[in-house]
């Protein structure tokens, strides 16, 4: 009986790693198992040898002959794999896809592009702490008209043609009326702002439709100014159309507010028009049980379709309301 | 509005060459819709906002121009040379309806020759769209368009008497109209009538029966002030827009009528020959004070936030018209005649502003008293709703909410169904649009009609919206969610069966059931039910606590034929005002299971037309308080399963939340349960 170095170790190591590395076959591999790790193959007759070995050299011997079996085994077991998947019909190769084949992929749902839009809008000035409101589409002809300083016959009446549904009850033509609703009661400072659906007496065409939608906003308090107006305005559009959007105020007429503005911005060459504004009327304050006296208001009414069909491009706004799939899921 | 620059020009200096001048007036507040050039002059085409009569003409317009340099605009003169005779010798004038009509002037111009025009203003006019007619009709469009009031010219030998009255039109009273429109009057139309008949209606368009002729010798001029409210009511009842109504209806300068009047009369006089007789006959029974304003000078920079110099204000207001008295830092203003939408400090802090320049106005993050920003409730639950349905693969579809009662007889309604109950608009536009909708079904059946019309087959859509109904004396609105699928659900479908790719009942019930679950609302009951839009053996309703929130299934082969769709297509309704309250969107922790669950398959033959939701009902109360779950995984049908039955296969999952439970405690339960099954259902049970 020889005495084993570490050395020879090493050297039986290598020469087995090579051995089943080397193995060309399931067969030859199993032979070459059995000749290292067999009832009688090598490792087997070095652990034979443990316990000819002085006291002192028994356990750290048996420890190396452990991790050497162990490293053996998982180099068998490593190239059995491979050779499995590599013979073909057998085995892992068996189980092949074809990686090209077309996905299965559930139809992803889309949100309309104009409720999309107002959301971004709402998402905006929620950050400029306003508060969402909701309101009716049904609405009262006080509410609508009367108390945002549009008497019977005052002449902008004309351009909010309107659909009535009874002698005092309308389809809201605007949202600025859930302002006059919701200023009822309440103390400042508020800044609300509401979106929906809104109606004019209009035929359908590629600019109208008797529906659209508005976003409407107010901001009423102690001190608030044409130059709060633009402020809060301007972040908007910088927010929503990107910061190097090119807008302006221009003065402009509307019942309810005084001074009023207009904002359009800048877009494929020409002006469009964004939002009416200004400073809310101190009637419809006085009527709404604010005191003009003390508090001053700033209000705006933000179109959505039309800057809709300017931002993405759509040249018909009946396109909105027909639907596509194929149309929506560009969005 | 038109205007030319040229025009313009004789009233104020203009500076700016034309495309400067098309952008300088939108900053004064007049919006320019176009710009037409005519060699070297320019027509601009404004836009004039409703309560601005007095920029309906050039003057206005060069009063603004005028005042952005701090400077007046020079008014045209009007002084004809007049005759010894006077007018009233040969003219009566009587106002019977005072309120309607503030101002009535009549001028007699004697010995004219009515022929074209001088082509300088033939052309003016023309380039402003007005067609020439003769020099006295156009001399009255000229000064309309020069300085904002119109007129009209009546040949004074076809007025009875000499006379105008003006009244309210008699019953059946007639008038051929300066259009050749025979018009039949009614008592609520102010007409100016000569002694016999009705000659004009006020304000809006002349008659036939007294219009200027080649052969008029002699011409009766009127320049009034109508009442706007009334003119504005006339038009649109008559449906007659005209360049007149469009001004009177603003509202003209009542203070200025005689001079305009004289500017016409001196006009004639020069275009037209003749001699105008002395003495413009006036009926102005109560001038109105011109409009005096406070202003404290600090009103200003607290509605604009910037502080405008208040010497610059006052050159503003000046150069508008207005006379200023000057206190310390308190300002009188005394408005111009022409200015009537001018009456309060507010309306003079726009024209210090719009003059100052609004680009001047700086841009400021309001400093107030802050509240947390919020959602309404409502609002936020429609985002959830909506993003549950997205995530579970609908697309959003968004239709119009005005309808028509006929599209319901297409969901096969019945006569009394509570949707035939519409809100109908009082003045409807179009015949497809002259009621508020009630369901939101035929919009969203309407969309899948364009798709697959268009090849577009596989849809999955929902909408979120209203509907409208009649509620007493007012309207109930609804929100409402409608869901429709029809086609693939799968795309890549190769080798996958029908049953998962396409649409199907099942495919719509779970979209319901992803929703429920996401609004955690438990104890939904859906029963199979007639349902008249949907198939008779494929419809269901919907309900909690016993209130139905919808209908759900196949849609009725006829109604799908109605609609040009295929027969598969499956429809849900819900009402989110039933849904929405049962809604929970706090949920709270369970703890999580910290013993193994042991679970039992259990297969049992049962008759056909039992439903599902009983025998899954039974299996939990029989199951007791260890069931924690039960899940279908296998429906079979045929041998050696008997006719009319199937095998209906549970994975059933027991659990305790204190201890490991033992075989037997299982064993038991399913025990019970089989016991229930058999008894109740007679169930075979299968092992």
């Amino acid at each position: 009986m020889t005495t084993s170095k570490p050395k020879d170790l090493d050297k039986i190591a290598r020469e087995a790693q090579r051995a089943i590395l080397d193995a060309a076959s399931l067969d030859a591999l199993e032979e070459a198992r059995r000749a290292y790790l067999g009832r009688r193959g090598l490792v087997a007759q070095l652990f034979d040898q443990v316990p000819s070995l002085p006291a002192a050299q028994r356990p750290q011997a048996g420890r190396q002959l452990n991790e050497l079996r162990d490293r053996l085994e998982r180099a068998v077991t490593r190239r059995r794999e491979e050779l499995q998947a590599a013979a073909p019909g057998t085995g892992l190769a068996a189980e092949a896809i074809d990686v090209t084949l077309p996905g299965r992929r559930i139809s992803l749902g889309r949100q309309h592009i104009l409720t999309r839009t107002l959301e971004e809008i709402e998402r905006i000035f929620f950050g400029m702490g306003f508060e969402i409101v909701d309101g009716t589409e049904v609405e009262t002809d006080e509410f609508n008209f009367e108390r945002l300083n549009m008497g019977r016959d005052h002449p902008a009446r004309d351009t909010q043609d309107s659909f009535y549904l009874a002698d005092d009850l309308l389809l809201r033509t605007h949202t600025t009326v859930v302002d006059a609703h919701v200023m009822v009661g309440r103390t400042p400072p508020m800044r609300v702002l509401s979106t929906g659906r809104c109606y004019r007496r209009d035929a359908p065409d590629a600019t109208h439709m008797p529906v659209f939608h508005q976003a409407d906003g107010f901001m009423v308090g102690e001190r608030i100014t044409m130059a709060d107006l633009k402020g809060v305005l301007a972040a908007f559009v910088r927010r929503m159309f990107g910061s190097e959007a090119v807008y302006r105020f221009v003065p402009s007429y509307f019942p309810f507010t005084e001074p009023s503005a207009e904002l359009a911005i800048w877009f494929n060459g020409r002006w469009l028009e964004l939002a009416g504004s200004g400073m809310f009327h101190p009637r419809v304050l006085e009527m709404a049980g604010i005191d003009p006296a003390r508090y001053t208001a700033f209000a705006f009414g933000l179109g959505v379709d039309r800057p809709a069909m300017v931002r993405y491009g759509i040249p018909d706004i009946r396109l909105f309301w027909d639907n596509d799939l194929r149309l929506l899921e560009q969005f | 509005m038109k205007v030319l620059l040229s025009w313009l020009k004789e009233y104020v200096d203009i500076g700016h060459g034309i495309d400067e001048l098309g952008e300088r007036l939108p900053m004064l507040g007049i919006g320019v819709d176009s710009i037409e050039r005519v060699r070297d002059d320019a027509a601009f085409d404004l836009e004039v906002a409703a309560n601005r009569g007095d920029l309906m003409c050039h003057l206005g317009v060069a009063r603004e121009l005028a005042a952005a340099t701090r400077i007046a605009a020079r008014p045209p003169a009007g002084n004809p040379r007049t005759d010894s005779t006077t007018a009233s010798d040969f003219v009566r004038v009587e106002v019977r309806e005072p309120a309607l009509c503030p101002r009535f002037t009549a001028a007699l111009i004697v010995d004219v020759k009515v022929g074209p025009s001088p082509e300088w203003m033939a052309r003016r006019l023309e380039a402003c769209g007005v067609r020439s007619i003769n020099n006295v009709v156009d001399v009255t469009n000229y000064v309309m368009l020069e300085l904002g009031q119109p007129m009209h010219a009546f040949d004074y030998d076809l007025v009875q008497d000499g006379r105008l009255v003006v009244r309210l039109a008699a019953p059946g009273e007639r008038l051929t109209t300066l259009d050749g429109v025979d018009r039949s009057l009614d008592p609520q139309t102010l007409v100016v009538a000569d002694a016999g008949r009705a000659a004009g209606i006020a304000g809006i368009i002349g008659g036939a029966n007294t219009e200027i002729r080649a052969s008029t010798r002699r011409v009766l001029l009127e320049a009034a002030s109508w009442h706007p409210p009334l003119i504005r009511r006339t038009g649109k009842r008559l449906g007659v827009r005209t360049e007149s109504g469009a001004r009177f209806e603003r509202g003209i300068d009542t203070g200025a009528v005689l001079s305009a009047s004289l500017r016409a009369q001196q006009l004639i006089q020069e275009v037209a020959g003749g001699r105008v007789l002395s003495g413009t006959l006036d009926v102005y029974p109560s001038p109105q004070p011109k409009h005096q304003v406070q202003m404290a000078w600090p009103s200003v920079a607290r509605l604009l936030g910037t502080a405008v110099a208040q010497a610059d204000g006052v050159a503003i207001l000046r150069s508008l018209g207005c006379e200023v008295q000057e206190g310390h830092a308190n300002l009188v203003v005394t408005v111009p005649s022409f200015r009537r939408d001018v009456e309060r400090v507010e309306d003079l802090v726009e024209d210090v502003a719009r003059h100052y320049g609004y680009e001047r106005i700086p841009e400021h993050m309001p400093v107030e008293e802050t509240a947390l920003a919020s959602r309404a409730p409502v609002l936020e639950a429609e985002r959830i709703v909506r993003g549950v349905l997205i995530r579970a693969g609908l697309t959003e579809a968004l239709t119009v909410s005005l309808t028509t009662p006929a599209v319901l007889d297409g969901l096969r309604l019945p006569a009394d169904h509570p949707w035939r109950s519409m809100v109908p608009l009082r003045n409807p536009l179009i015949k497809d649009h002259t009621h508020l909708r009630t369901t939101l079904l035929p919009g969203l059946l309407q969309v899948a009609r364009v798709n697959v019309s268009r090849r577009v087959t596989d849809a999955q859509i929902f909408e979120l919206g209203r509907t409208f109904h009649p509620s007493g004396t007012s309207v109930a609105e609804r929100r409402r969610l409608a869901l429709l699928m029809t086609g693939r659900v799968l795309r890549g479908a190769w080798n996958v069966p029908p049953e998962v790719a396409v649409a199907s009942y099942f495919h719509l019930k779970g979209a319901v059931e992803s929703l429920l679950h996401e609004l955690r609302v438990g104890g939904a009951v859906f029963a199979a039910a007639p349902v008249p839009w949907l198939h008779p053996a494929r419809g269901a309703t919907m309900s909690l606590d016993g209130r139905t929130v919808g209908t759900l299934g196949e849609l009725h082969p006829e109604v799908a034929a109605a609609y040009d769709l295929p027969s598969s297509v499956h429809v849900a309704e819900l009402d989110l005002e039933v849904l929405l309250p049962r809604a929970n969107f706090l949920p709270q922790f369970v703890p999580l299971p910290r013993f193994p669950a042991v679970r039992r398959d259990l297969a049992a033959i049962i008759a056909d037309d039992v439903p599902a939701a009983e025998v899954e009902r039974l299996i939990a109360e029989a199951g007791g308080s260890l069931l924690a779950s039960v899940e279908l995984f296998d429906v079979y049908t045929g041998p050696p399963v008997p006719a009319g039955h199937h095998n209906l296969a549970y994975a059933l999952s027991f659990r305790s939340s204190e201890r490991t439970l033992s075989a037997e405690e299982v064993d038991a339960a399913v025990r019970r349960i089989t016991e229930t099954l058999t008894r109740r259902l007679r169930a075979k049970i299968r092992r």
